[in-house]
């Protein structure tokens, strides 16, 4: 087991997501940034999807004698009996940390990840407190994979156009893929907001609600777009002006508040 | 007839559905489409249907069979092999809401009037969404028919039930929300942990005003 000695910001335990579920209102989960989160397991042995801690802030835990724990930065430690481990915050980008053996906490409709708006999964359904005690999992097979790389902050995220095209104005998409955004300090797991060049659309949001998707880029009347993240509601009035492909999902999610988010139409 | 596929993303197809149909309509489309290989979720709303592929599946490699399967719902006739297994809910409701009194004065009637209305109609699952175990009901009399409200709540209380626009439902957790609130499902849970969402598209759904219960 491992206990929460100081936290600050909002952690909450994440794995490969609960896909399959989207038809009764529940979204995929999954990792922010599915690259980070392997590398974090991958430095401990673990499969790649294993339940580890999502981090946006800081992080101090203890753990049995001998408890192997690593974050995104790959480098293995090992915890002696009266240590504690100081996870430092890394601006506003998520971190990862992974337990070898994998956090034991209940799987909930096939994940074990933490969807906070319906208090579901995780540790009690909610972000970790000081004072938590978090049960690991059996070791099991010791998984000898490469450390994944981490994603490129700097790359073009790749994006489908549509499909509601026709709810747009007609340059909004070139005004999508010729613009620099930054993102916005609003964004959490259910969705990405960034700053930049209103995208005009044309109508109202009158109409039934659409279902959703990670990654689907969502323009509000404000014009401002919002990347859908892993906790999205699966139906939305918005309209969507493109969707970021699944491999740049991680590219995006990894980017601090702040940095700059530039679009590429795939293909 | 002409099915439209767009893709949405590098992972799923959005289909446009043809007018007219309804909850049963669209859940048998839904058990299809999910019964096709290498397909992870289905959503199914009013005018749409997204059908999400497992990763790695490529795109154009599925496009047929999904085309197949949307145009034989677009034409099925339901008979018992194909008749979903739709369930019926009966929700009792504590009429307290904070909006009671503000919809009855919007559409002229008393709040009495208002909570007969909604309680008297049965109502059908349109579609699933927004939050885990949330419903869109249809559909709502016309005389209860009001827009959103124009600065939606920061916090709805869960289990409130609401309307807005032609739609009625059962908030399952605390959430913002812009709906009118009528009241509060008393022992009903729309969502709980191990057996997922209580409703499913297509369902019946009535609510019952807590002591009238006799009555029905």
């Amino acid at each position: 087991m491992i206990t929460v000695v100081a936290v600050s910001g909002l952690v909450t335990v994440q794995d490969g997501g609960r896909p399959g579920h989207m038809h009764e209102g529940v979204p995929p989960g999954g990792p922010l940034v599915p690259e980070l989160l392997a590398r974090a397991n991958a430095a401990v042995g673990n499969e790649e999807h294993a339940a580890a801690l999502e981090l946006f802030g800081e992080l101090t835990l203890a753990g049995a004698n001998g408890t192997l724990v690593a974050s995104d930065d790959g480098v293995p430690v090992t915890l002696g009996p009266r240590d504690s481990w100081r996870v430092p915050g890394a601006g506003a980008r998520v971190r990862y940390v992974a337990v070898r053996g994998g956090l034991d906490v209940p799987r909930v409709l096939g994940g074990r990840g933490t969807l906070l708006g319906a208090a579901l999964g995780g540790h009690e359904g909610r972000a970790l407190r000081r004072g938590d005690v978090l049960g690991v999992g059996e070791p099991g097979t010791l998984h000898q994979a490469p450390l994944p790389a981490a994603p490129d902050l700097e790359a073009a995220i790749r994006v489908v156009p549509g499909p509601d095209l026709e709810r747009f104005d007609a340059g909004a998409l070139d005004v999508l893929l010729a613009s620099e955004f930054r993102v916005d300090a609003r964004s959490d797991r259910v969705g990405i907001r960034l700053i930049g060049p209103a995208l005009r659309r044309v109508g109202d949001d009158l109409g039934a609600s659409s279902p959703m998707l990670r990654g689907a880029i969502q323009v509000p009347a404000s014009g401002a777009p919002i990347v859908l993240g892993p906790d999205h509601p699966t139906t939305g009035g918005y309209p969507v002006l493109a969707v970021v492909v699944v491999a740049s999902l991680g590219a995006l999610g990894a980017r601090p508040v702040g940095a700059a988010v530039r679009f590429v139409a795939a293909g | 007839m002409a099915v439209t596929l767009e893709p949405f993303g590098d992972t799923a197809w959005r289909a446009r559905l043809p007018e007219g149909g309804d909850g049963t309509s669209r859940r048998v489309l839904f058990e299809w489409l999910r019964a096709l290989p290498d397909v992870v979720d289905v959503v199914v709303s009013e005018h749409h249907a997204l059908v999400v592929l497992s990763p790695g599946t490529p795109l154009e490699g599925a496009r047929d069979a999904i085309a197949r399967i949307l145009a034989r719902a677009s034409t099925a006739v339901p008979d018992e092999s194909t008749r979903p297994q739709l369930r019926e809910h009966r929700v009792l409701v504590r009429y307290d809401g904070a909006d009671l009194a503000e919809v009855a004065l919007a559409s002229g009637l008393s709040q009495a009037e208002v909570v007969a209305i909604h309680a008297g109609a049965a109502y059908e699952v349109a579609s699933m969404g927004f939050l885990p175990g949330f419903a869109y009901l249809r559909t709502l009399d016309p005389r209860l028919v009001l827009p959103r409200r124009a600065t939606p709540r920061p916090r709805v209380p869960a289990l409130s039930v609401a309307i807005a626009g032609p739609y009625t439902g059962v908030y399952p957790f605390a959430s913002p929300g812009g709906w009118h609130l009528l009241g509060t499902a008393v022992g009903f849970a729309p969502f709980d942990a191990p057996s997922g969402a209580a409703m499913s598209l297509g369902d019946r759904v009535r609510f019952v005003a807590q002591g009238e219960e006799e009555a029905t």
